[in-house]
């Protein structure tokens, strides 16, 4: 499971050598121990707050939502059982928390199923021979600027698969949607960021 | 096989090269178009995988989940309630707790290790803004009538707390970045929370 490796990225494995192990932690949060609870907290906060500053594009609401992501976890933390899956557990919920919000405020976190063949035809436009090339150039600012500007449901699936590393299965249960839906919305997205940068590329040129 | 085909099919096979058939392998190969869409799109998804992660949360989103823990009751046992005095930078801000802490000690002698019960800290309220807010008023009257010789002593370590308080707040408003200034505050609402513990703790039948 993609979603699981990429949770050893997180600063969990850094901690080695440091007071408190991750599982030590755990148990005793559920003790009820305050610098527990601020160990697991430290740990993963990184990882929980990019994920939600990535979905909204907003710090203010991209805290809140980290806050509700850990204090849900922290209330359940009493039936959490073995360390493995930790990292996974955490940062499923925080999608949850997300999710849900999103949905709170009317956005609309399921693309909507394939429309009219329309706009089938619009990736075609060529921008000019200059800036036809993208691959090998695609800057990360750039990315992250263009994945802002998505519109919400093609944003939670180009973020939960290609930059959290979530597969299909596991999005279209968490999204509510078909895994065949899922797949073609996350190429959508993906077309959809390519129009952006090169837009951004193409106003950058002719700034120039 | 056309353009229009090929990019209809690219959905599925984008990401899994095994699915592509001998005509796309063609297409790509003799189509420069759809071969640098192809490219592009791997390069987006590429790229996405190395997106920093690094943001930081501020200060407040832990403050604000270790007030909600220790209300909620999930925090349990001894507050740290001297942390504040390991800040050298600002020990001088808290000076005045030392009377106050030594005074408490001596009229309670504070029971550190007993937790105040669930129900009773259920009805804590942090109240950090009023000099004496309608929770202040419900403890002092609590005290009053539990332990009347009590209550003078309770209304200046309110007032202090308060006043203590709204500086730390003050600070921490005109240093949103500073870590040091959001501690200070956090510590400063654990003072009144002890505050309200002993009351509580000292009220019990
Ligand atoms: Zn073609």
């Amino acid at each position: 499971m993609s979603a699981a490796g990429k949770g050893d990225l997180t600063d969990a494995k850094k901690s080695k050598g440091n007071k408190l192990t991750e599982t030590e932690a755990i148990e005793r949060a559920k003790q009820g121990d305050a610098e527990a609870f601020e160990t697991l907290y430290t740990l993963h906060k990184r990882r929980v707050y990019s994920l939600c500053l990535r979905m909204t594009a907003n710090t203010a609401a991209a805290e809140d939502l980290t806050q509700e992501a850990f204090l849900q976890l922290f209330r359940k933390i009493g039936t959490f059982r073995g360390e493995s899956a930790f990292s996974t557990w955490l940062h499923r919920m925080a999608v949850n928390v997300v999710l849900m919000q999103l949905r709170k405020k009317g956005l609309s976190v399921v693309p909507l199923e394939e429309t009219i063949e329309t706009e089938e035809e619009t990736p075609r436009k060529e921008l000019g021979a200059a800036d036809a090339k993208l691959a090998g150039s695609v800057d990360r600012l750039q990315l992250q600027r263009a994945i802002d500007a998505l519109p919400p449901g093609y944003k939670s699936i180009f973020v939960l698969h290609d930059v959290e590393g979530y597969e299909h299965n596991e999005i279209a249960e968490m999204v509510g949607c078909s895994i065949g839906n899922s797949k073609s919305q996350l190429h959508k997205a993906r077309l959809k960021l390519r129009e952006l940068i090169k837009t951004a590329k193409a106003q950058k040129a002719s700034n120039r | 096989m056309t353009c229009t085909e090929f990019e209809r099919a690219l959905a599925d096979i984008i990401d899994d090269e095994s699915c592509r058939t001998v005509e796309h392998h063609q297409h790509i190969e003799t189509c420069s178009s759809c071969e640098s869409l192809v490219n592009d799109l791997n390069a987006i998804s590429e790229e996405a995988r190395f997106l920093e992660r690094e943001a930081e949360p501020s200060a407040r989103v832990w403050n604000s989940i270790e007030m909600a823990l220790r209300q909620e009751g999930l925090i349990r046992g001894r507050r740290r309630v001297f942390t504040i005095f390991e800040q050298k930078r600002h020990w001088w801000r808290a000076a005045w707790l030392v009377p106050v802490a030594a005074t408490l000690l001596v009229i309670f002698g504070v029971r550190y290790e007993l937790t105040a019960p669930k129900e009773a800290s259920k009805n804590i309220s942090l109240a950090a803004n009023d000099v004496t807010s309608d929770d202040d008023q419900q403890l002092l009257q609590t005290v009053q009538r539990r332990s009347p010789a009590m209550l003078a002593s309770y209304e200046d370590n309110l007032r202090n707390v308060n006043s203590y308080i709204r500086d730390a707040e003050e600070s921490a408003k005109s240093n949103p970045n500073d870590e040091e200034a959001q501690r200070i505050l956090m510590n400063a609402y654990e003072q009144k929370a002890m505050v309200y513990e002993m009351a509580v703790d000292r009220s019990l039948p």
